[in-house]
């Protein structure tokens, strides 16, 4: 290191000059100030027991004064949306703290959490200080070049196909942009839409679609708006009431647009289209509905503090949720027994009493292991199972469908329905939402329902029940097991027999421990121990299950099955006894008067704050999904497998906020860039962090950060029981940005302008005002959890760093208080737990039964198959009927596979793409790290460098994209075999028939040179050989980062003209996924609750029942690219040191072995 | 050298001066089996002290997991390795070379290059499945690190400009910023490796223990941040004279529940760690003190569970920002207490559970767990 010769005048130069961070400069300044004046000798007897000198001790104290601190919320989409505390010396930031006030939250009736929710804050948070002021955040509105161009044109379009001219799109993602003023901004934007929306209504909109080649049924479902393809989405809404569901309601607002271009009366003009968030981002549970008639069952993680035993089921909980993982940690503390069931020796397996691995996707075999164990020992409780769920509800076994109280008995009429639950009458009105006591349903639903029927084991008789007669006030002694005869109204006679028989006939048959160990990996002694300890803790066990198998294309079947062992141990719906779901901040129905702002109508706006609002919702509701899919819906053969309640329209324009999963994270991310975005004519960020999506953006608005917002808004947690408001800032904003809703109030006023559509600057006036507050204290007042308070006492409480308590039933919050501790039905047609579906899309796909299928992709077997015997319940419809190939193994017509196979022979099976080249045999998956909120954080360099092994602040290898670099998890003795050494790197590639993009074989070098992953390979012994594990949160390579890591002269891979910086020098986390859509999460006939509110109905609804996709499911081969060391040479330094694993010297061993003693 | 009383030993041991407690030691207690390896101490010690030209590579709190990571890299191998071939059953200040006062080594500046190798990587391979219960056969565990303040530090004792001191009134122990002038000694002499040189000022630097935030009361700024909820600091009374009603002498001197980092080096290091429990024990003997100390705690904290004034100590922890000098529990709730008596906090052992009303008639609203 070369001395630094300083003269005292040149260091404070040199501190003017930048370079030092605010923090640091006074200490080095106080340093400097006396250096040269202490020379002289002090005499120090014992440094122990006296020191003279302690002015200089002044230094610090100063760095840590401020002038002033106040209060914001971090709010990244993850569940725990912190209150933070900024200090800011000279209106600047310069550090972050917890508020350490949660104890002092409240509800109106005066109930307080306790201290030990002290302090709620991570890294995530405390990095911000630094990413406020860094130089990747969007500081002043963009145009991408080429789109300007088009835009300055006039926005010429082919006259055959209405598609507009390649040259003005051929430079997204690749051009530079350029700065424009807020007044452009919105203009461009504005005139983009209304352009879109003209080119392609009404008939000529067609003509020009199916010349584009769209599907006709997707054209179809536009109804003839041109609004229908413009597509909307405000990320993980829940994180900002007003910022982020402002979006749809910009897209309500579409049906003004659309009056205006058709000419069309408000009651025929449409809005535009919202894409969904829980659902996209595969965080629903989609199998919870199909068991309970609503969206999720979870609870407040500190639940554990009322459990015996607690079951951390494929959930990193200890990386994911973090704030709350020491309710886990001291739950054990006191006494509980935590499980942990993972694939890998987790971060919450060092936590965990046992740990059981195994292989991934496979859950839902283990689930039947232990119920196969619990069954067989008999030790579960029917008359539990008699009275919560369908198990006694007799199935005809002809046809497969319940047996109905209407195929016995001539002209039977339901009877009427009493338990906690209201029939509407037709043209009666449903109350307003915060008046609704209970399930809502209308007559004609009803009467569809029906009635259910069990076998009366006293009369020995079939025996009608309705819905009323759950739990306690079911009285029969139902047959769960056995076969009857009943004879129908027409005098036939058919074979019935009870759901359980059905279900306890699958598993016995397939699952016992011996098939279940070879399935799963799971040692036999384990299944045997966890399934007794379930059943020893019946009614005193949690089971959190997390996003690991959820993000498998088998997921519904998962939350079947899990339920399944959740209802033989009676671990359902109590504080210290339940199941649950963990897997993104979802809940947007605990704004459940949110109608009055995404959904009030646009032709009658209220301007007066303290009026009612008209609501009418114009903007339809669309599974991003399709898109994903190449803006396609499923069919195979002849068969359309996408229900009619779920068929999307083209997608021309996209205009997202918070939404870096939708672009620049999303699943099969360079499919979504090569082969979609060409088609797409208008692509809109809102964004305050320059992401990948902005990379590909034709405009970037710039948005305050958390820590400047000028505008009151609110956000809340699924896991934790608060309410957390955002005072507007003290904090004056650092670059050239707006509120998000400033943004879209902007858009909307544009529109106004060039379509002179006055209604447009009324629909957004409290926005023009800067009184969010009033659409805040509109959701409020209609919403059951917050109605009772004041925006501005909770504003005021927020300023000290104080939330509120969400008011649903209870504290903690936990779903199913009602149903399990109160004895009221769940909103399912039979007001119990169901676990058999017989409507038609589970029967032809064979999943009236909670069947086991093997992954669709993550499996070294025959994938999607459903592993049975032959079942009598057990009959979907084949490819063959559907006029299929059985032998078309692809990709996109496995997801409509349904072959039946016995374990037997699916042991012997292959994947098809390790039957064609053996080097493909790797299940990889990509689950969440704890260094980011998906991508929030990561990049920062404090936390950056503490991202896995690779981080280096001085950035000595100059191969590295940045100061960190992504790497690969691979089980040593794996790479062994490949010749790859610790922190070498590594190609990874997916089926290549589709990834990383479709047709990349005829597609330019450049083109798949940014999407071909490559990274390093780590050594990690706690993956089992044949599983890679890659961490999810990272920035892609773009075009301008692969050509910044080329072209720059330090290496980083960093585009010159935008600043984004990505962890690959090739590819991402993304380049081996895709979306996968399954038929069952398609349906038109799954009875559900709505979004909002106590309303039921059928079919498809935004985040409840739609397309989930399965983002841990690739199968890959890896391949030796580069050497690790010191770039490119030889063995990288802690293998060359010998302090790697597998790389240990003798004394490292002896170390590790606890002999260095 | 002197001879001083070193109370982790239970010998008087070497040191160049003589004995000197303060007043009273600044203390940590750690309990590992909370730690998550979240890195927000990490995060906040740095964005408050070490942002800035020279600090770059250098995180006086660090997380590392073991058995591979360590920040230097290796360094308890190396150390352990030296102090071995020495003669472990002497502390480092008795083995020092000729002309030296104590046994160290200089890390090479490669060493710092990547802070957190080893992240989650755990010790032994796993085949295919597996199930591990109780003592895991693959393991691995996450230690935080700061400055020790020891009682008597190897930095202090290593400074031959003596621009290193103890301050009297806490035991924090400080590199004087004006008078130091970068001969790394200190940082070769700390075993912890837990001084820093600063390339660009040219002095060394390391945890002050936040004492800007001591001096008015408040702990220091990794305690405040850390949601695993596994440290407590407080100060330590003289090892003669515990007081079962100060936390810190509680856990430390009285249920012994929570050890000092590889106290055979002989510096009397004063952050106590509560050893990992699913760890093979070999490897912690080999960390925390040996068999005896190792599974005294170990036992100590798994009866946690039946021991109320225990449980309700660590239930204290992270639960406010202040210090607590002293505490107490009833049935239902641990109590803390500032230095003038004044309740600073009070715990639940366990959360409450509140039910609201379905219908609310006084708003005209119903409340709904599934909204």
């Amino acid at each position: 290191m070369k001395r630094v010769d300083l003269k005292r005048r040149t260091f404070i130069k040199l501190l003017a000059g930048g370079g030092l961070t605010l923090a640091a400069s006074p200490l080095l300044a106080e340093v400097f100030k006396d250096v040269f004046n202490k020379f002289e000798p002090i005499n120090i007897e014992n440094p122990l027991a006296f020191y003279p000198n302690r002015g200089w001790e002044k230094v610090y104290r100063d760095i840590w004064n401020y002038d002033y601190e106040y209060t914001f919320v971090c709010a990244p989409n993850d569940t725990h949306e912190c209150m933070l505390r900024a200090h800011v010396k000279n209106d600047v930031v310069i550090r972050i703290a917890p508020t350490f006030k949660y104890h002092e939250a409240t509800d109106v009736y005066g109930n307080k959490p306790s201290r030990r929710w002290e302090p709620r804050c991570c890294e995530k948070g405390l990095i911000l200080v630094r990413r406020f002021y860094s130089d990747k955040r969007v500081k002043h509105p963009v145009v991408r070049k080429g789109f300007y161009e088009w835009y300055k044109d006039g926005f010429p379009r082919d006259p055959q196909t209405g598609k507009p001219p390649k040259k003005y799109f051929s430079g997204r993602g690749k051009e530079p942009f350029i700065k424009i003023t807020w007044e452009e901004a919105f203009d461009i934007t504005a005139k983009a839409l209304k352009n879109i929306a003209e080119t392609y209504s009404g008939e000529k909109g067609k003509r020009y679609l199916l010349a584009q080649g769209y599907d006709p049924l997707m054209i179809d479902a536009m109804k003839g708006a041109g609004t229908q393809v413009l597509k909307f989405r405000g990320g993980m809404p829940p994180l900002g009431a007003v910022r982020v569901f402002g979006m749809y309601r910009l897209a309500n607002s579409m049906a003004l647009l659309d009056a205006h271009i058709r000419k069309v009366s408000p009651k025929e003009a449409k809005g535009g289209r919202g894409w969904d968030n829980y659902s996209w981002h595969t965080d629903l549970p989609p199998g919870h509905p199909m068991v309970t008639g609503q969206q999720t069952v979870d609870w407040d993680l500190v639940c554990v503090e009322h459990a015996d035993y607690v079951v951390v089921w494929g959930m990193n909980w200890i990386l994911t949720k973090m704030p709350d993982a020491h309710w886990l940690t001291e739950a054990k503390l006191k006494g509980a027994t935590i499980t942990h069931i993972t694939c890998e020796y987790s971060a919450t397996a060092t936590k965990s009493d046992k740990v059981l691995i195994i292989r991934p996707g496979t859950d839902i075999a283990l689930a039947y292991g232990f119920s196969y164990v619990i069954l067989k020992e008999k030790l579960y409780d029917e008359d539990y199972l008699r009275k919560y769920t369908d198990m006694p509800l007799l199935v005809r076994m002809d046809n497969l469908k319940l047996l109905k109280p209407e195929d016995i008995y001539e002209n039977y009429e339901p009877k009427p329905l009493k338990n906690f639950i209201k029939v509407v009458k037709k043209g009666q009105k449903t109350p307003p939402i915060y008046k609704q006591p209970s399930p809502i349903i209308t007559e004609k639903l009803r009467k569809e329902w029906s009635d259910f029927v069990v076998w009366d084991t006293r009369r020995n008789a079939p025996r009608v029940i309705t819905r009323d007669q759950y739990g306690k006030r079911f009285r029969i002694k139902a047959a769960l097991e056995g076969e009857f005869t009943v004879k129908l109204k027409d005098g036939k006679e058919v074979k019935v027999r009870p759901v359980f028989d059905l279900i306890k006939q699958y598993i016995m048959e397939n699952f016992d421990p011996d098939t279940v160990s070879e399935i799963t990996w799971a040692p036999k002694e384990a299944i045997y121990e966890i399934a007794r300890d379930l059943a020893k803790n019946a009614g005193k066990t949690l089971i959190a299950v997390g996003m690991g198998p959820n993000q498998f294309f088998n997921n519904d079947l998962k939350d079947r099955a899990l339920f399944f062992l959740a209802a033989l141990t009676k671990n359902i719906g109590r504080v210290g006894s339940n199941i649950g779901s963990y897997a993104g901040n979802y809940r947007a129905a605990f704004f459940n008067g949110l109608p009055t702002y995404i959904a009030e109508d646009p032709f009658n706006p209220q301007t007066d704050p303290n009026k009612p609002v008209k609501l009418k919702r114009y903007f339809t509701p669309e599974s991003a999904h399709y898109f994903n899919e190449g803006d396609k819906y499923l069919k195979v053969g002849k068969k359309v497998l996408t229900g009619k309640t779920h068929m999307p329209t083209p997608t021309k324009s996209i205009l997202v906020s918070n939404s870096n999963s939708l672009i620049g994270n999303a699943k099969w991310h360079y499919d979504t860039v090569m082969n979609v975005f060409p088609k797409i004519e208008f692509i809109g960020v809102l964004e305050w962090w320059w992401t990948a999506s902005c990379e590909y953006a034709d405009i970037v608005f710039p948005v305050d950060s958390w820590a400047e917002f000028k505008n009151v808004d609110a956000t809340i947690s699924v896991t934790n029981p608060f309410l957390m408001v955002w005072p507007k800032s003290p904090l004056p904003r650092i670059f050239n940005t707006k509120g998000d809703i400033e943004v879209l109030a902007g858009i909307a006023k544009a529109l106004g302008d060039i379509t002179g559509e006055k209604r447009f600057y009324d629909y957004w006036k409290f926005a023009f005002e800067g009184k969010a507050e009033v659409y805040l204290q509109r959701i409020f007042d209609y919403s059951t959890t917050f109605r009772g308070y004041k925006v501005e006492e909770l504003v005021k409480n927020a300023e000290k760093g104080i939330p509120a308590l969400m008011m649903s039933r209870t504290y903690p919050k936990w779903v199913g208080y009602e149903q399990m501790v109160e004895d009221r039905p769940w909103y399912t047609k039979s007001g119990r737990l169901e676990f058999y579906r017989d409507e038609e899309e589970f029967l032809i796909n064979g999943e009236n039964l909670p069947v086991y299928r093997e992954p669709v992709d993550s499996t070294y077997y025959e994938p999607n198959v459903i592993v049975a015997k032959p079942h009598p319940a057990i009959k979907p419809e084949t490819p063959e009927k559907w006029g299929a190939d059985p032998n078309d193994l692809s990709a996109y017509t496995r997801q409509a596979r349904n072959i039946v196979k016995p374990w037997s022979e699916v042991r012997n099976t292959k994947h098809p793409l390790n039957r064609k080249d053996p080097r493909y045999r790797f299940i990889f998956h990509t689950p969440k790290f704890r260094h980011g909120a998906h991508t929030t954080g990561v990049d920062s360099d404090f936390v950056a460098l503490l991202f896995g092994p690779f981080g280096d602040i001085y950035r000595r290898d100059k191969r590295m994209p940045h100061v960190v670099e992504f790497f690969v998890d691979i089980n040593p003795k794996d790479a062994k075999e490949l010749g790859i050494e610790d922190g070498d790197y590594v190609w990874i590639d997916a089926d290549p028939e589709e990834r990383p993009f479709r047709n990349w074989q005829n597609a330019d070098k450049e083109k798949v040179e940014v999407a071909r992953l490559m990274v390093r390979a780590r050594y990690y012994p706690g993956t089992p050989r044949g599983v890679l594990r890659m961490w999810h949160n990272a920035y892609a390579a773009t075009f301008g980062s692969v050509r910044g890591q080329k072209e720059n002269e330090n290496g980083l891979a960093k585009n010159r003209f935008t600043g984004y910086i990505s962890f690959f020098r090739h590819g991402s986390h993304q380049s081996c996924t895709r979306g996968w859509i399954k038929p069952t999460h398609m349906t038109d006939s799954l009875v559900r609750k709505g979004l909002f509110g106590q309303k039921v109905g059928k079919g498809f609804v935004p985040d409840v029942h739609c397309p989930t996709g399965a983002p841990r499911e690739a199968f890959v081969k890896v391949e030796f690219a580069e050497k690790g060391g010191l770039n490119g040479v030889g063995k990288w330094l802690p293998a060359e040191k010998g302090i790697a694993p597998t790389y240990e010297k003798e004394d490292v061993k002896a170390y590790m072995e606890g002999k260095l003693i | 050298m002197a001879k001083v009383y070193n109370w982790h030993l239970k010998r008087k041991v070497e040191y160049p001066y003589e004995e000197a407690r303060p007043k009273r030691q600044v203390a940590w207690v750690f309990d590992i089996n909370k730690c998550i390896e979240c890195q927000t101490c990490t995060v906040a010690c740095k964005t408050t002290w070490t942002s800035g030209k020279g600090q770059e590579y250098m995180l006086w709190n660090n997380v590392e997991t073991k058995p591979y990571g360590g920040y230097p890299l290796g360094w308890d191998i190396n150390i352990l390795k030296m102090h071995k071939e020495k003669g472990n059953d002497r502390t480092l200040f008795e083995v020092s070379p000729d002309g030296e006062v104590v046994l160290g080594y200089l890390p090479e500046d490669e060493d710092y290059m990547y802070p957190n190798f080893g992240e989650d990587v755990c010790y032994g391979i796993v085949e295919k499945g597996a199930f591990f219960n109780g003592i895991h056969q693959v393991w691995m565990f996450y230690l935080a690190r700061i400055c020790n303040h020891c009682t008597y530090p190897a930095c202090l004792a290593a400074c031959p400009r003596k621009a290193i001191y103890k301050r009297k009134e806490d035991g924090i122990v400080l590199v004087d910023q004006e008078r130091c002038r970068g001969y790394r000694e200190c940082v070769k002499a700390c075993p912890y490796k837990k001084v820093f040189f600063n390339a660009f000022t040219r002095v060394s630097e390391k945890c002050i223990a936040c004492y800007p935030l001591i001096e008015r009361g408040e702990q220091p700024r990794c305690v405040q941040t850390c949601i695993g909820k596994i440290r407590l600091q407080g100060f330590l009374s003289h090892p003669n004279n515990p007081r079962p009603d100060n936390p810190l002498d509680y856990l430390v001197y009285i249920k012994k529940v929570a050890l000092p980092l590889y106290p055979q080096f002989g510096l009397e290091p004063n952050v106590y760690y509560i050893p990992p429990i699913h760890v093979p024990k070999q490897f912690l003997y080999q960390m925390f003190g040996g068999k005896e100390m190792v599974d005294r705690a170990i036992k100590t904290y798994l009866n946690a569970k039946n021991d109320r004034k225990l449980l309700g100590a660590m239930l204290l922890f992270g639960s406010t920002n202040k210090i607590i000098h002293r505490f107490r529990v009833d049935k239902n709730y641990a109590y803390g207490y500032d230095d003038k008596g004044n309740l600073i906090s009070k715990v639940p052992f366990k959360e409450p559970v509140y039910i609201r009303p379905l219908y609310d008639k006084k708003r005209d609203v119903y409340r709904h767990s599934i909204p």
